[in-house]
């Protein structure tokens, strides 16, 4: 291969180290207006008045709104949120009212000017406590909401989706484990920290379509949602989501743009930005569920895991639209990679009164990870074998079958544990020691897995365009978020084409010009919107060949392309350069036929079918798996309980790589980012309040916590892949938290259960255990 | 960001004058790192900033053996960090002042700016205190000095009056120094301090000084007395951080609990005790 | 009360009226449409709106404009002289030392600083130089693989 596989410079680089980019916050109109939102006090509270008439009369403020201009549920999987409050809060900071006006401090002036009378409710701040029959409703309408076919909620109570595994017999599988043992993990709330923060523009033309510019991840969701909650038909819908400053997962779905919409429609013609600081972002975006994990687990002595009891009970927040899919993610993915016979799991999604759970980078896979991984640490140590020998043992192999009973055909799962003890070389050396004797050093190992978490169905689309001179345009709706698809998919129509990449230009995120993408989310991008290039490419290649056979009087089977050129096979100096085709066949006689070259692509990923209700199993519940391992290297100060990770090796079965230097740099960013989440991040929360919403206490890894990094990659092709890749960008940062878990026991035999692994947490452990 | 006005007196006077007419109700704008981000946030409404970058001679670092350090009070935290003279003869300051923010925030961060928020836990505020720095101050009866040890009063309170402008803070010439300043923080790189201390010897007297243990940095005078004239042992410094930590009182917030501040004052307090034994 | 200030910006001399409220990123991006420096935080806390005053990078956010009077600033927009980037801008993209981009212009101005005053960092140092702008794509290696590339070069053509 020519092109895919290859270190190409990234297509959006000049701009982005330039600084033109512009990014949706950059953006200036003429006569734009500033928006800005009254949010609530408390956690629950019904509002028994939101009085806007102050606010209305200030000078400078062109539109208020309520939660009674935008009554319609929306939500992606469950829908169970409106844009701004209606009756009630359900968490502290959710938006009760909007304003727009000529200037963001007239606009901050005017939310003053609001009046909100609340009647405080009991909250719940506790997911474990939110189950208990006895807890006040967060949704008490539940029942009346709408949600897809795959999820289960329980109206009348705060359980929004409850996603079981029923996998074999977990009572004889118990009852014949020579030894069981039940662990407890806590994963807190955290949040995705893009350096972007979410930024929207609306505007609302005379024929009353809609244009939206927002730093978006997914502009047909955005497209879908607002058609549903404002009752307008698509087409009259544009979203542009012109560049986006990171996303992690943050940026998909909708978030602000159903505030700034009802805005734009009362000021028509005048664009509306609302803009997020800092701690909106923290507050009022998506952040990462909180998870309790309960894994029992039965054993033989032989190492071999034959029954395992899971029950994950996810902290949603007040809205789990969204949330209820990582819970079902977290449910069929309940066993972690590795093979067990008997399998029970209940992963349960709850309403809360905290800021509302999301995606975030791994779906759910680094929450239930942190709990499965040190538990398979905590068998190891029971049995005297290790960490490694364990992983050997239950790691899934071809042929083997996952908690949904599927049966495994590729998964380079044993080749990624070696290949990253190898790279430590763990089997052959000893731990060096130590030159402080206040510094311990610790190993610790990981493995993880991942699949694109979505609806079977979902749909990808692409489109390319030949020019005249043998240049490209290719148009796709897959967002380049900083994960590098832009470049990749070139990489992928070059290959196809044989058109090098510098003459092919991306277009991306426009709903009126570019085609149908689901979402970019869950790792599926190389390999759903690949597929739609790839077969875009054939289908522009399948017209070229159409009118070669008749300018080179060779039949198609017997064409190739090669260098920019449709050759005969066997018979290279039969050939037509393909921009002699671009606009279609002229004949010798000077008519002409067929007309412009333009490929299309869609892709489905093929076979993917619901699990049963009832049990979760079931043939292909994804469209792949991602599977992988990380061993990190640390040293603890003992007398201050503060880690630092040294050393992280990282290996993925990725399929093929399709651009080496981009994929580095990918794992290199999750392994920073699982590594922060490891002893860095909590968005902590008191009474539904979250304490640190900004840089200055939530703590994100710098340069300076940057460990040695050893990237490298596995390559068993994904049969349904383009050229056999599957997704990667997830999946790398789910085993550095619970590798860095595991490298602490591995110091100091202590184990902290509860993320981050704090200084703090570490001296208390040390101290408990003397 | 609320509307205000900007003054930018060229002599110490009139920035003087200037903070008195406002009667308390106009701030003093230096490097700007922290009364702007406090502006931006809403926690302050000054009606007036007075810009004292403009009066002459505040930038200056100077250093004899007869007066000591005179760190103007418009000298950037990178200023003083490459100072020849404080590397040589105070790198105690130099590595505090150090690990104030990132290089963005010290290009434009000063020692006084530091000192006159009188956060507990200002990283340059320990190494003062244990160096027994004056602070010179003008205000409206002309200039006057207040040692260090009278400057924190509370959390973001300090002796100043309406009207006094910070001009400098001197640090006496030592002919011995040895001691160095240790932080304590979630992250090594950009963060507060969880716990900060300096321990020093000084002239052959120990001092030491605790930053976020107390509404205010704070010298451990007990410690300090019980070593004076003792020749360091193990013994004497487990003693002497038992005294230290009698003199703290720390809180619980997201940082950290009132505990773990306790343990991490103990234990910088004994790495710095053990360090002067070397 | 508008103020009326003196500056160079990215070569170019420039007389203009800001009011004492406005941040020299405001300014800088609102009237002068130089939107490479961005707001991440307004708290100096994540680096994204790095530019350099006098040589010196600093955190627009954290300047008034009117502060600007008498002072040479440049912009990640002033870096590239007639279209030809900067020895560090090929070095991010050469070594794919970016990702979203979002954080880059802030990165390379403080890259681009510490090599204005030391031509030679160590790996120390370059991390240091950079631990006040946060990237959450990267995991800093390429960042800092680029910056000293652009070292390494300089030193060896001395």
């Amino acid at each position: 291969m020519k092109f895919v596989g290859e270190s190409v410079n990234r297509v959006d680089g000049i701009k982005k180290v330039t600084g033109s980019l512009k990014y949706v916050d950059d953006l200036k109109m003429s006569r734009m207006l500033y928006a800005a939102v009254k949010r609530s006090e408390y956690p629950h509270a019904k509002l028994l008045k939101v009085d806007i008439t102050k606010a209305e009369k200030l000078p400078g403020v062109k539109a208020v709104i309520t939660g009674k201009d935008v009554p319609n549920r929306v939500g992606l999987y469950l829908e169970d949120k409106t844009f701004l409050a209606n009756d009630k809060v359900r968490y502290r900071g959710e938006a009760i009212a909007a304003v727009a006006a000529e200037t963001h401090e007239i606009a901050q002036e005017a939310i003053k000017l609001i009046e909100v009378e609340y009647e405080e409710l009991p909250a719940v701040t506790n997911a474990l406590e939110g189950i208990k029959s006895d807890a006040p409703l967060v949704h008490p309408d539940l029942g009346d909401y709408k949600w897809g076919p795959i999820f289960f909620p329980e109206p009348g109570t705060n359980i929004s989706n409850l996603y079981k595994i029923r996998k074999g017999d977990i009572d004889k599988g118990f009852a014949e484990a020579e030894h069981v043992v039940e662990n407890q993990f806590f994963v807190p709330h955290i949040q995705h920290s893009p350096i972007e923060n979410h930024s929207v523009i609306a505007q609302m033309d005379p024929e009353e379509a809609l244009t939206i510019w927002s730093s978006c991840q997914s502009p047909f969701a955005v497209q879908k949602a607002l058609s549903v909650a404002f009752g307008l038909p698509q087409n009259k819908i544009r979203v542009i989501s012109p560049a986006v400053g990171g996303g992690f997962g943050g940026k998909a779905g909708t978030t602000l743009e159903g505030i700034v919409i009802p805005l734009a429609m009362r000021v028509k013609g005048r664009p509306v930005k609302l803009t997020y600081g800092r701690e909106d972002e923290f507050i009022n975006s998506f952040v990462r569920q909180g998870m309790h994990a309960t894994i029992k687990t039965g054993i033989n002595s032989d190492g071999k895991i034959v029954a395992v009891k899971n029950t994950f009970v996810w902290d949603g927040g007040a809205y789990t639209e969204y949330g209820v899919n990582i819970v079902r993610a977290g449910g069929y993915s309940s066993t972690g990679p590795y093979d067990i016979p008997n399998v029970w799991t209940d992963s349960v999604c709850v309403y809360t009164n905290h800021p509302v759970g999301g995606p975030y980078r791994g779906f759910g896979m680094s929450e239930i990870h942190f709990a499965i991984e040190q538990n398979m640490d905590i068998l190891a140590e029971m049995l005297g074998i290790t960490p490694i020998e364990v992983r050997r043992i239950n790691g899934l192999r071809p042929g083997g079958s996952n908690a949904t009973g599927q049966i495994v055909e590729v998964c380079g799962l044993q080749d990624c544990l070696e290949d990253v003890v190898d790279k430590l070389g763990w089997e052959r050396e000893e731990k060096k020691p130590s030159s402080k004797p206040n510094i311990y050093i610790g190993r610790g190992i990981s493995c993880g897995f991942k699949a694109p978490s979505m609806p079977n169905n979902v749909a990808s689309s692409a489109i390319i365009r030949i020019n005249e001179d043998g240049t490209c345009q290719l148009l796709v709706s897959a967002q380049d978020i900083g994960q590098g698809s832009d470049t990749t998919l070139t990489q992928i129509a070059s290959e196809v084409l044989t058109i090098p990449p510098d003459k092919i230009t991306i277009k991306t995120g426009d709903t009126d010009y570019t085609p149908y993408e689901w979402q970019t989310v869950a790792s599926r991008i190389t390999y759903c919107a690949g597929n739609a290039v790839v077969k875009a490419c054939q289908d522009a290649k399948d017209q070229l060949f159409e009118l070669a056979q008749i300018k080179l009087g060779v039949p198609k089977e017997k064409l190739i392309l090669a260098d920019e050129y449709i050759v005969a096979k066997g018979n290279e100096n039969k050939k037509v350069p393909i921009k002699e085709l671009a606009l279609g066949l002229s004949m010798e006689d000077g008519s002409g036929i067929h007309g412009p070259i333009i490929g299309r692509g869609s892709f489905i990923p093929p076979d993917v079918k619901n699990t049963d209700k009832t049990t979760g199993q079931g043939e292909k519940p994804t469209a792949f798996w991602t599977y992988g391992c990380q061993g990190a290297e640390i040293e603890v100060d003992i007398e201050t309980g503060k880690i630092k990770v040294k050393k992280v090796a990282s290996s993925f079965d990725v399929g093929k790589i399709i651009n080496p230097k981009l994929i580095e740099g990918q794992v290199e960013g999750g392994i920073l980012q699982g590594l922060g989440s490891a002893i860095l991040e909590e968005l902590i929360l008191e009474n539904g309040i979250v304490k640190n919403p900004n840089f200055v206490d939530y703590k994100i890894p710098t340069a300076d916590d940057m460990p040695e990094m050893i990237i490298s990659f596995v390559e068993n092709p994904e049969e349904t892949g383009p050229f056999g890749a599957r997704g990667v960008a997830e999946p790398c940062m789910v085993p550095t938290a619970p590798a860095i878990a595991n490298a602490l026991y591995d110091a100091l035999g202590i184990r902290v259960n509860s993320l981050p692994i704090t200084a703090e947490k570490v001296l208390k452990a040390i101290k408990e255990k003397q | 960001m609320k509307d205000f006005l900007y003054y930018k007196p060229k002599t110490i006077e009139e920035a003087c004058e200037i903070l008195t007419r406002y009667n308390g109700e106009a701030s003093i704008l230096n490097g700007g790192t922290d009364v702007i981000v406090r502006i931006h946030d809403g926690l302050n409404h000054p009606k007036a900033l007075v810009d004292i970058k403009g009066i002459s001679g505040l930038k200056t670092i100077s250093f004899s053996k007869e007066d000591g350090l005179v760190l103007g009070a418009c000298a950037n935290m990178n200023a003083v960090i490459n100072h020849k003279d404080i590397l040589e003869n105070y790198q105690i300051i130099a590595e505090a002042a150090h690990t104030v923010g990132s290089c963005q925030v010290r290009n434009r961060a000063t020692i006084i700016g530091n000192i006159t928020n009188a956060s507990p836990l200002a990283d340059t505020a320990t190494p003062l205190l244990a160096l027994d720095a004056v602070v010179e101050v003008f205000g409206v009866e002309g200039p006057r000095e207040i040692s260090i040890n009278d400057f924190f009063v509370f959390v973001r309170r300090t002796s100043l009056k309406v009207g006094d402008v910070v001009t400098a803070v001197k640090v006496p010439y030592y002919k011995e120094l040895k001691g160095s300043y240790q932080k304590h923080s979630r992250r090594d790189a950009v963060d507060l301090a969880t716990v900060c201390a300096s321990v020093l010897m000084v002239d052959g007297e120990i001092k030491i000084a605790l930053g976020s243990v107390a509404p205010t940095p704070i010298r451990c005078r007990k410690a300090e007395d019980f070593l004076r004239g003792k020749k360091l042992t193990e013994e004497l410094i487990k003693e002497a951080t038992h005294r230290a930590l009698e003199e703290v009182s720390p809180i619980s917030d997201v940082r950290a609990t009132k505990e773990y501040r306790e343990e991490i004052a103990r234990v910088l307090v004994s790495r710095g005790l053990r360090d002067l034994m070397g | 009360m508008k103020h009326k200030i003196n500056f160079i910006l990215n070569n170019e001399e420039i007389t203009h009226e800001v009011a004492a409220n406005r941040t020299l990123l405001d300014v800088i991006r609102e009237d002068f449409d130089l939107t490479g420096a961005k707001e991440g935080c307004g708290a100096g806390e994540c680096g994204a709106c790095t530019i350099l005053v006098d040589r010196k990078p600093i955190n627009a956010c954290l300047m008034l404009a009117v502060e600007a009077d008498g002072k040479e600033i440049l912009t990640i927009e002033g870096l590239s002289v007639n279209n030809k980037l900067d020895q560090i801008q090929q070095a991010f993209i050469d070594h794919a030392a970016l990702q979203c981009g979002y954080c880059t212009p802030g990165m390379i101005m403080s890259g681009k600083a510490l090599l204005m005053d030391n031509p030679s960092p160590t790996e120390e140092e370059v991390k240091e130089a950079i631990s006040g702008n946060l990237c959450r794509c990267t995991g800093y290696k390429k960042i800092v693989e680029a910056i000293m590339e652009v070292a390494d070069k300089t030193n060896s053509a001395r």
